[in-house]
């Protein structure tokens, strides 16, 4: 061995986190033999929903793409949609259209995915209030669009959710659903399941009073909404409801553990992924942080923040909730994406979900009891030293707690987490999930703030810098049964794409400096990277086009949460380009068909710009 | 010498005497710009009145525009802040006329003055 491929072999160790994996697996065994239900089971082809899937695995099983070819891909078309704020949704395919929606003024596209180019086969302007721009917390985003029913179904920012005629791009009904000038604003992805669309608000920082609602596909109207506060009728908390632990047990919590009549601008609004269980017909949500954000003005619980529920589909009657951050102190949230497998434990199957929380605990959680099987840290936080099982309360360290009007540093994570709204993914053949997190502390002086309706009610004065090692962020592969890190990737800045995995075990991921990545989703070994024309802060997805070929897309867009370390340097400017890959750039009309479908026109003539407008 | 001062005083008022919020232009001057106590003034409503929470506690932006910067969206003079505070903006910037003075918008322009590349 010479000296030049020592040097080599040290730099691989050192840099390919696949071969620090502490757990190994045969090419195609599970890390975990964890699995998951894929209901409803669409097409192979097709994307019609968020998450793919109501379990919210984000798995694909397209095989056409491997590891083989996957160094190949290369850009098959694009499409600007020309709005600026934060792309964070992925684009749905439903038969031969692609419907993308942007951020505000939240325009609907569907795109001709049959035709060379994909063009514009309709287009829907809603034409949201404008007011909402001055009320949407973290940028004006949307964070995905439904389809159900022959209908693209999404959220406006200024509280209404609309249903657009799939086929012709006209409006269905659109319905009110709150007042944005008092606040609250709609960012959430519209979740349907059979008749029901689910929809929650948006406005953590905003003094609101949040919600969650079942719609009708139909028409719209309400078919059942719950406060997240306040008294357990409006709640829809009763005689089904059936907390884990002793603590969160007792009528009207939502009330008493407030001051006054505080719970009525607390906040914990829906706005994150919601996911369903047909076998339980159940729902889950998570909740968002406690109004005002500064903890002194608002002792107690303040449940049902930073939590998150349990609900019957039909009824919306609650069945169990866990607060994952009581009193939370510091804005960890706990709308981040339930993903709902079914993993080996002690000897038997249990049904539970995973959620990797702002607060920087993977929980591993049973979704029938809301027992607590596994919370670990997946990141850097030192505000808790640890889950205690079983009382299901985190243990504080005392040092991480805020004071008004002193500067307290280092606290881990900062206000927007170890990881935030950014969806991770689930493959079933490898048993592990894949999730972009963050690496960064706070210094974080609290001031007392007054409520005033529209106004923010909010009070955290920080300063957010880069943890151990100086990168900002990182891509995971975590083992749900036994809470660990399998690998990991180092990126420079925050990771806050979603993440989408594949049957030929590839893993897709974005960066917020434009680097759209394809990773070995059993060694962390990066196959295929491509800088983009913005950052990455939107789910990428998968799909078979009319031509049986399979494309992978994502939109580079950066912005939303995002926006906090905007001045670090390698942060991109705003995007909103939709890129879509096929090996070698392949595609309907590319190549020889495009020049096909040329030979009628009339040959190109130089027109010099100057002469274009006579 | 106390008369001398009340005179003065009485000379100086009408012209001091700030406008009514309706009354002020794009290019109504501050009457208190670079004043030191305005500006601490306008420093502690800014606090107060969750000014922070969309602009940041060094008014560098966030939720809201960064009010240090040379981009002005409704105007940068003294007396454009002031309509922009007093009236918002059809892009959700609170209308402020009626929780703050007269005297109390103009402090907080005096402090946004203050921080404001130009």
């Amino acid at each position: 061995m010479t000296v030049r491929t020592i040097f080599l072999g040290a730099v691989i160790l050192l840099t390919t986190p696949g071969l620090v994996a502490t757990t190994a697996a045969p090419a195609d065994k599970s890390f975990t033999r964890a699995t998951a239900n894929l209901a409803p089971n669409d097409p192979a082809g097709q994307w019609t929903r968020q998450a793919r899937d109501y379990a919210n695995t984000r798995y694909s099983p397209l095989t056409q793409i491997n590891k083989k070819n996957v160094g190949r891909l290369r850009i098959a078309w694009s499409f600007s949609d020309g709005q600026m704020y934060g792309h964070e949704g992925a684009p749905l395919v439903v038969g031969d259209t692609m419907y993308v929606v942007t951020p505000y003024p939240n325009i609907a596209y569907a795109l001709d995915l049959s035709k060379a180019g994909a063009p514009i086969k309709w287009v829907f302007q809603p034409n949201p209030d404008p007011r909402s721009i001055g009320e949407a917390c973290c940028d004006k985003v949307l964070r995905g669009w439904a389809y159900a029913d022959g209908k693209l179904i999404y959220n406006l920012l200024d509280d209404h959710t609309v249903a657009v005629d799939a086929q012709t791009g006209k409006e269905v009904w659109r319905v009110l659903l709150d007042d944005v000038s008092k606040g609250p604003t709609m960012t959430q992805a519209a979740f349907v399941v059979g008749d029901k669309v689910f929809v929650g608000s948006s406005g953590g920082e905003l003094g609101t009073n949040g919600w969650f609602q079942a719609l009708d596909v139909q028409d719209g109207h309400t078919i059942w909404k719950a406060f997240t506060n306040g008294p357990d009728a409006g709640a829809l908390i009763g005689p089904d409801f059936k907390p884990f632990y002793p603590w969160m047990k007792g009528k009207d919590l939502g009330v008493s553990t407030w001051p006054g009549e505080m719970w009525k601008q607390g906040a914990s609004a829906p706005w994150g992924w919601v996911s369903y269980d047909p076998d339980l017909n159940e729902i889950y949500y998570g909740t968002s942080n406690p109004g005002p954000r500064v903890p002194s003005q608002r002792p107690g619980l303040n449940l049902w923040s930073s939590a998150v529920f349990a609900r019957d589909a039909d009824t919306g009657q609650a069945k169990w909730a866990y607060q994952f951050t009581p009193h939370d102190e510091w804005d960890y949230d706990g709308v981040n994406e339930n993903v709902l497998i079914d993993i080996p434990w002690k000897g038997a199957q249990r049904k539970v979900m995973v959620h990797f929380n702002r607060n920087g605990f993977a929980y591993t959680i049973d979704r029938t009891t809301g027992e607590v099987l596994v919370a670990k840290p997946f990141g850097l936080e030192n505000w808790a030293k640890e889950v205690d099982l079983k009382t299901g309360m985190p243990v504080v360290n005392d040092a991480a707690h805020p004071v008004v009007e002193k500067k307290v540093e280092n606290i881990c994570p900062p206000d927007i987490g170890v990881k935030n709204w950014n969806p991770s993914a689930f493959s079933p053949r490898t048993g592990l999930l894949y999730a972009g997190v963050f690496n960064s502390c706070m210094d974080l002086t609290n001031h007392v703030v007054q409520y005033i309706p529209g106004a923010t009610y909010d009070g955290m004065e920080m300063q957010r810098h880069a943890g151990p090692g100086g990168n900002w962020g990182e891509f995971i592969a975590w083992d749900p049964v036994q809470g660990k890190r399998v690998w990991s990737i180092k990126e420079n800045l925050y990771v806050w794409s979603g993440a989408v995995v594949t049957g030929s075990d590839l893993v897709f991921y974005g960066t917020m400096d434009g680097w759209f990545r394809a990773v070995d989703a059993r060694t962390g070994k990066v196959l295929w990277s491509q800088k983009l024309g913005s950052g990455i802060t939107a789910a990428p997805m998968t799909f078979l086009g009319p031509d049986k070929r399979q494309y992978v897309a994502v939109y580079a867009g950066v912005g939303g949460g995002a926006g906090v370390i905007r001045r670090e340097k390698g942060f991109m400017p705003g995007g909103n380009t939709l890129y879509v890959f096929s090996v070698d750039g392949s595609g309907i009309g590319t190549g020889n068909s495009q020049l096909i479908s040329q030979a009628g026109a009339a040959a190109p003539v130089s027109v010099p710009p100057a002469a274009a407008h006579n | 010498m106390k008369q001398v001062v009340l005179a003065v005083l009485f000379m100086v008022t009408p012209a001091l005497a700030p406008l009514a919020i309706a009354q002020v232009t794009p290019d109504t001057p501050n009457p208190v710009g670079g004043n030191a106590d305005a500006i601490e003034a306008g420093h502690a409503l800014f606090g107060k009145m969750n000014c922070a929470g969309c602009h940041s506690y060094d008014l560098t932006g966030g939720m809201g525009p960064d009010l240090t910067d040379a981009s002005w969206l409704y105007g940068g003079k003294p007396g454009e802040i002031f309509h922009t505070i007093a009236e918002g903006t059809p892009r959700g910037m609170p209308a402020w006329k009626d929780k703050l003075t007269s005297d109390q918008i103009w402090q907080l322009v005096s402090y946004i003055q203050s921080k404001k590349a130009n």
